[in-house]
């Protein structure tokens, strides 16, 4: 036992020893004005020589779907461009965790380690989160005196990132997008409706009820839904309630600055209670499909294409544009047919009067930002350098942007003269040709049955276009950018406070909590908000007195 | 050399062989030490190195602001309620969850025993060990889809049909149903894999208790419960001592099959932990690494009280 109770001790005070080591990880390391990444030449200018970006699953152009040829086209334009080799490396992190992983990066590493980015992809609310810490640089100056100036069409997305005291820490290529909801058409004529018949809530409502009600799907069973989404409001990522618009209507369950200006918590309204009421009643009719509880997107959506329509739903709030031919494509691919056996289409609902032109309606969210870690030695020169060599370039309006839009020469589109086909040997055989100049898309390298769409930029969305005319015709698209920039309205911008960002995660989990017990009648939603106020009262004023004294 | 005094009063000189240094006494075995060397050193950097992380339970650690708080972490954690639900949900699901595995499994290894058709044992013994080697998520995503209340669900759709129930029931997402349906999960997927310690017991035990217990008239009952019951106690209380000191380990099955409307009966230290480290988005990893200290302190306890049971009960000790 003595033996044991030495060994303890002993390991105790090696912890303790431990505890008194250097901490000098706590410090923002300086680089001396060179990471590894970059070096200074002779004549004292800053080279950089490697790239290290972190992206989500935005760039599309993914390590199975030709991101080599993508890296190596990007290496061959940029070198040309900015006079010498630059080398990129691409970390791509899992989409769901991707805001965790990128914590743990930034909070073990430094400019200069392996693996630590120079540039990265950030959702609004995490550049709200991030743009005090220091991390980040402010790229005001730069942004500024960007090449890409001239072309900017869109000039105030990125003017709306910028702080009161005028910095910037993140640069939106592109706008924000947002979802619309989409109906399938088969089921509409199946229930005797068209898109035009629902102008309101309860024109909604009516056919949501029809579709779990009268068999929209033919196939004598009940067992339909009107609607699935991920989750009955997304409650952890800003707009929140961009899946089920139409019930959550003028509720805004989060911190958004009211209409004086003043930050109010959208939670504690009344609208919120109201909201509640409306999903409460759908859930109970049985139009909510029961999935939407725990569903993440992917399989909410898998759920709406799934070849068994037998237990699917009409209805699904999605992103706008691509996505359209996305779930068309994903329909048609699991061969769904409405009743009289013709392949299945969507139709995009109109906002309905209770979320036009509100901030309840298809809400073009705050845009994604790409961002420079700041290696916080007071000299601009490594930051200027990835700014000119990866941001300049992105919009360059010709080679550059291209491969960032559509992806790799060759791989993914092309220019020459060629014919392929899509689904050969089967009734959906589609043969395409090209004649030389001709810019299309290509066969995609995960899917040579369907055409590739885009990589990391949407040509719509873009703040400035392609010069060189590149341009994917797919009408389909186009209808879907359309039909959104002509119904969307701007989201409110997100929360940042140091309380904010040190609860959000609590704060999210317990009202999702609440959020689905009243949802599924557990409770009710005056006792839903009741609960939020006690749980959270102190914690939500603290956060308001916070942003209100900005 | 030493001198004693004899019993007879006359001096008596005695050798005693001076003691060894530990270079004396390692120095025949200095083979064995060199290719134990790198295995000294692995253990030391792969298990013992990253251990010097905890002193950060002791610092505030968000990004790179690293400060030095004291115990303003644990001031903390014993203040927060949520904590103290997740450790009570800890002892509760791991320790039901143990007694009811060891039970069943128990049970199934003298039934598995007592069958007599050998082809029918090795088919059962084989159905019941392959949950064991499918992953939790695997697991959770068959229970989550076999229980849901969408009209995918198969049991509540069954039990509609049959006309058992008129509105699906929510399984998974009810307070009071949430921890029978986990004990029944784990016990689907682990008690079949926790036979095996007993049915190895059971293949040692001498045929001649058998036979005695036969010939003195018992039954078969009285067999299973006067010579293969005494048989299993001592394996029984060896298995139950091993796991206790794991008890606050529990984490996979309970990550995989909670959800926020059972918060309140689900949520265990583990997952405690994880969400507060990696669901916000800039977490305190002194605050978090301050729960792991403290669980693990308590596993330490558990640890040294399982020693001294299992010396007590087996004497010898686990450790």
């Amino acid at each position: 036992m003595k033996k044991k109770l030495f060994t303890l001790a002993a390991a105790a005070g090696l912890l303790l020893t431990a505890c008194g080591t250097d901490t000098s990880a706590g410090t923002p390391a300086s680089s001396g004005g060179s990471s590894a990444g970059g070096t200074t030449t002779e004549t004292g200018e800053y080279q950089l020589n490697t790239l290290n970006i972190i992206v989500d699953g935005t760039l599309t152009a993914t390590v199975d779907a030709g991101q080599a040829e993508f890296v190596k086209q990007w290496e061959e334009a940029v070198s040309a461009r900015i006079g010498h080799p630059i080398k990129l490396n691409i970390t791509q992190l899992d989409h769901s965790d991707y805001s965790g992983t990128v914590s743990r990066t930034l909070t073990t590493g430094k400019p200069g380690d392996a693996g630590y980015p120079d540039a990265l992809i950030m959702s609004a609310s995490m550049l709200r989160q991030y743009q005090t810490t220091g991390l980040l640089w402010n790229l005001a100056n730069a942004y500024d005196n960007a090449e890409f100036q001239k072309r900017v069409t869109l000039p105030q997305v990125n003017l709306n990132l910028r702080t009161a005291d005028g910095a910037q820490y993140g640069f939106a290529p592109t706008y924000g997008n947002g979802c619309v909801t989409y109906i399938k058409k088969g089921w509409l004529d199946a229930v005797g409706k068209t898109v035009d018949d629902i102008k309101t809530f309860d024109d909604y409502y009516a056919v949501l009820k029809a579709f779990k009600e009268n068999d929209p799907d033919g196939d004598g069973a009940n067992k339909t839904y009107g609607v699935i989404a991920a989750g009955f409001a997304k409650l952890d990522e800003a707009p929140y309630i961009n899946y089920m618009p139409e019930f959550w209507q003028g509720a805004y369950p989060s911190f958004y600055p009211g209409k004086d200006g003043k930050w109010v918590d959208g939670f504690t309204e009344q609208a919120t209670i109201d909201a509640l009421a409306r999903l409460n009643k759908a859930y109970k009719d049985g139009i909510i499909d029961p999935d939407t509880e725990e569903a993440g997107t992917k399989q909410a959506r898998e759920k709406f294409f799934s070849n068994d329509q037998s237990t699917s739903e009409g209805v699904f709030t999605y992103w706008a544009g691509t996505w359209l031919r996305t779930l068309t494509d994903n329909m048609q691919k699991n061969e769904v047919k409405n009743k009289d056996g013709e392949l299945e289409s969507l139709v995009q609902l109109p906002p309905i009067k209770e979320i036009k032109d509100t901030v309840g309606g298809y809400i073009n969210r705050e845009a994604p930002v790409w961002v420079i870690t700041d290696d916080g030695d007071g000299n601009d020169a490594r930051e200027q350098a990835i700014f000119d060599a990866l941001f300049d370039t992105m919009l360059d309006g010709d080679v550059v942007q291209t491969l960032w839009t559509y992806g790799a020469k060759g791989v993914h589109w092309s220019t020459d003269a060629e014919e392929f086909t899509l689904n050969a040997g089967t009734d959906k055989e589609d043969k395409k040709s090209y004649a030389a100049g001709e810019f299309h898309l290509r066969p995609n390298p995960n899917d040579p049955n369907s055409l590739w769409k885009k990589n990391h930029l949407d040509s719509v969305l873009v703040i400035a276009p392609l010069t060189n005319g590149f341009v994917d015709n797919d009408p389909l698209i186009q209808e879907g950018n359309e039909f959104f920039t002509k119904n969307c309205v701007d989201a409110y911008p997100a929360a940042s406070s140091p309380t904010f960002s040190e609860r959000e995660a609590d704060l999210s989990e317990a009202k999702k909590g609440l959020m689905n017990k009243a949802v599924v009648g557990e409770i009710t939603p005056e006792d839903a908000v009741k609960q939020y106020i006690d749980q959270f009262g102190s914690v939500s004023e603290t956060i308001l007195s916070e942003l209100n004294a900005n | 050399m030493s001198t004693n005094k004899a019993s007879n009063g006359t001096q008596e000189t005695t050798w005693v062989a001076p003691k060894k240094t530990l270079w004396d006494r390692m120095k025949p075995y200095t083979g064995f030490y060199l290719m134990f060397l790198p295995v000294f050193i692995f253990v030391l950097i792969v298990y013992y190195w990253p251990m010097l992380g905890v002193r950060y339970a002791f610092y505030s650690y968000k990004l790179r602001d690293i400060h030095w708080v004291g115990l303003a972490n644990f001031a903390k954690l014993f203040s927060e309620k949520e904590f103290w639900m997740a450790f009570q949900n800890t002892l509760i699901l791991s320790i039901v969850k143990l007694l009811l595995n060891t039970f069943v499994a128990v049970l199934i290894s003298i039934f598995l025993n007592e069958m007599v058709n050998l082809f029918c044992k090795k088919f059962v013994q084989t159905v019941i060990y392959l949950p064991h080697f499918m992953s939790w998520a695997v697991v959770a995503a068959i229970f989550t889809l076999f229980l849901s209340t969408s009209s995918t669900g198969f049991v509540n759709e069954t039990l509609k049909s049959w006309g058992w129930i008129e509105q699906s029931i929510d399984f998974l997402h009810t307070k009071a149903l949430w921890r029978p349906i986990f004990y029944m999960i784990d016990l689907w997927k682990e008690t079949g894999w926790g036979t095996v310690i007993f049915f190895a017991t059971l293949s040692g035990i001498d045929p001649g208790l058998y036979e005695a217990a036969e010939i003195d008239g018992a039954t078969r009952l009285q067999k299973i419960w006067y010579v293969t019951v005494p048989a299993l106690s001592n394996t029984v209380i060896i298995v139950l001592i091993l796991n206790l000191a794991k008890v606050l380990n529990i984490f996979e099955p309970v990550f995989v099959l909670y959800n926020t409307r059972v918060l309140e009966v689900s949520d265990v230290i583990s997952t405690y932990i994880y969400r507060k480290t990696f669901l916000t988005a800039i977490p305190d990893y002194g605050y978090t690494t301050a729960v792991g200290l403290f669980k693990s302190l308590v596993g330490m306890v558990l640890m040294l009280a399982s020693d001294y049971a299992s010396k007590r009960i087996r004497g010898r000790g686990i450790m």
